[in-house]
């Protein structure tokens, strides 16, 4: 795959963790110290118990295709030479529901539930962007 | 007077809409005056005697938290009541509620809800991404339609609605924007034109999708009382209601939006109906996919059977069971984000439809949603005679 284009921002100094994660190949959401509630989008507030205190605590990476659309042409140039690529609705086995990208082997045939893992191939020095793959054999 | 339920004291008795289309050279403010004076023009109101104004800005609106300031002097009014809203498609709504509510206690005794945008002229491409840490853009999530098609993709799979299905929504629009002179869009179309046209975010054609156009709407909204001086019968509220889902991903069944079917719960709870109460329905279509949603939120069809209720179109034609989208909607007539809705169900609930009247509707239901579909609201309107 390639990476001569990258999609990645540059970090703040609060979302540096998330991005940093995947360098490592994880996936790290924030977990709530008061109520253990993992969350995203990230914020700085825990948006069930309003706490400030949080990790950044490691997932399994593995998932579900809660909905996903296709993209058959770019709406900004950064992904004219992606076309056609996946956006999906990611269901986290610990909760979580995100949004990120089906790639890989049959991603432009994937279907609604079917299992997914995540994936890190798109880096830059201090970033690395969550994608999902097809788990294999289901 | 039918009015029943707990409906608010305070009606609509006068709508103004401007020319639709493109016209280069207008602004939002320009528009929006050109349909202060066609209500004007409707209702016979003295411009002076309106004391509230409540605006919604358009996408090329100066100053979106100031827009009511920029109207009300563009306007040459002083109002007792003002203000600016912005909840995209649901606005609309909810600022008649607003101004019915003003009306009720007292505090305005006529008030003038406003939109105007030169969306087509300013070049509005509605291409945004939705999130907010991190954006959706970063897994190249744009477009409005995005939001829509994650949810079609969904009740596609769970439900086997598909996309001609879709279709059904889009011909309809544009069979009833057919009758109407002042619809953008009047050459009808065929589920097979529909299915030809190109992906915009697949499951989503070009013609799942709204329009995007220039124009400006008024609305007047005041008491039973002042109406009667009025030039035009005056349309109740039976029911009102609001729903928002603000968590966006962190809600369950999100990609459903669940918010709408509350919405609408609480306007039927006010209004003391139920769906089969509902003579007309306009449902707020800036995508195709949007209706099916309504048509099971408002409870005119179970959950998943929206596909095969508007299969065919008989069921949502003129005069079918449920007329739907009478004037064409945002899909055909223009994209008003929803306030031509509410001008088309005063029309009908007057009996001034003309070519379109829905024969002996007595009540509509009216419903807007906005921002990343997170945010809806709902009117019913009733007749009075």
């Amino acid at each position: 795959m390639s990476t001569d284009f990258t999609p990645i921002p540059a970090p703040s100094e609060f979302s540096a963790p998330f991005w940093a994660a995947g360098l490592e190949g994880k996936l790290r959401l924030q977990k709530c110290d008061a109520c253990s509630h993992v969350r995203f989008p990230l914020d700085p507030i825990c948006p069930r118990c309003l706490s400030a205190q949080y990790e950044w605590t490691a997932l399994s990476g593995r998932g579900t295709v809660q909905t996903f659309i296709r993209f058959q042409r770019a709406y900004d140039p950064s992904w004219e030479d992606r076309v056609p690529y996946v956006v999906a609705l990611i269901q986290l086995e610990e909760g979580p529901v995100m949004i990120s990208n089906v790639v890989g082997d049959g991603a432009l045939d994937v279907k609604v539930d079917d299992a997914v893992e995540v994936v890190y191939e798109l880096t830059s020095a201090d970033a690395a962007l969550p994608q999902f793959r097809l788990t294999k054999g289901g | 007077m039918n009015h029943h339920g707990n409906g608010p004291q305070a009606v609509i008795a006068g709508i103004g809409a401007s020319r639709q289309g493109k016209f280069p050279g207008s602004t939002d403010l320009s528009l929006a005056t050109e349909a202060v004076r066609a209500l004007i023009d409707d209702c016979g109101i003295d411009k002076d005697a309106i004391d509230g104004l409540l605006t919604m800005p358009g996408t090329t609106s100066n100053d979106s938290a100031k827009h009511y300031l920029e109207l009300g002097e563009h306007l040459g009014i002083n109002p007792k009541v003002a203000g600016s809203l912005q909840m995209g498609g649901a606005t609309c709504g909810a600022l008649v509620q607003q101004a019915a509510l003003y009306i009720e206690a007292g505090m305005a005794e006529a008030v003038l809800c406003v939109f105007g945008d030169a969306a087509k002229t300013g070049g509005s491409r509605f291409s945004a991404a939705p999130g907010r840490d991190p954006s959706w853009k970063n897994w190249g999530m744009f477009g409005n339609a995005a939001n829509s098609a994650m949810g079609a993709t969904r009740h596609m799979a769970l439900y086997g609605t598909t996309s001609e299905q879709l279709g059904w929504v889009a011909v309809n629009g544009r069979n009833n924007a057919s009758l109407n002179p002042e619809a953008v869009m009047r050459e009808p179309i065929t589920i097979e034109d529909h299915q030809a046209s190109r992906w915009i975010v697949e499951p989503l054609h070009l013609l799942d999708c709204c329009l995007i156009t220039d124009g400006g709407v008024a609305i007047l909204v005041t008491s039973p009382e002042r109406a009667r001086d009025l030039r035009q019968p005056s349309v109740s509220l039976l029911g009102m209601g609001q729903g928002h889902t603000l968590e966006t991903l962190a809600k369950k069944d999100w990609w459903y939006l669940p918010h709408q079917q509350d919405c609408i719960s609480r306007a039927y709870r006010m209004a003391g109906l139920s769906p089969a109460d509902i003579d007309v329905a306009q449902l707020y279509d800036n995508f195709t996919i949007s209706v099916l949603f309504w048509l099971e939120h408002a409870g005119f069809c179970a959950p998943g059977e929206s596909g095969p209720f508007v299969e065919g179109g008989t069921r949502i034609a003129l005069d079918g069971e449920l007329p739907l989208n009478t004037a064409g909607g945002n899909l055909s007539e223009s994209y008003m984000q929803g306030w031509l809705h509410l001008v088309e169900g005063v029309r009908q609930m007057r009996h001034g439809a003309g070519v379109r009247q829905v024969a002996d509707a007595e009540t509509c239901l009216v419903t807007g949603r906005g921002m990343t579909l997170n945010t809806a609201s709902c009117l019913i309107l009733g007749r009075n005679t």
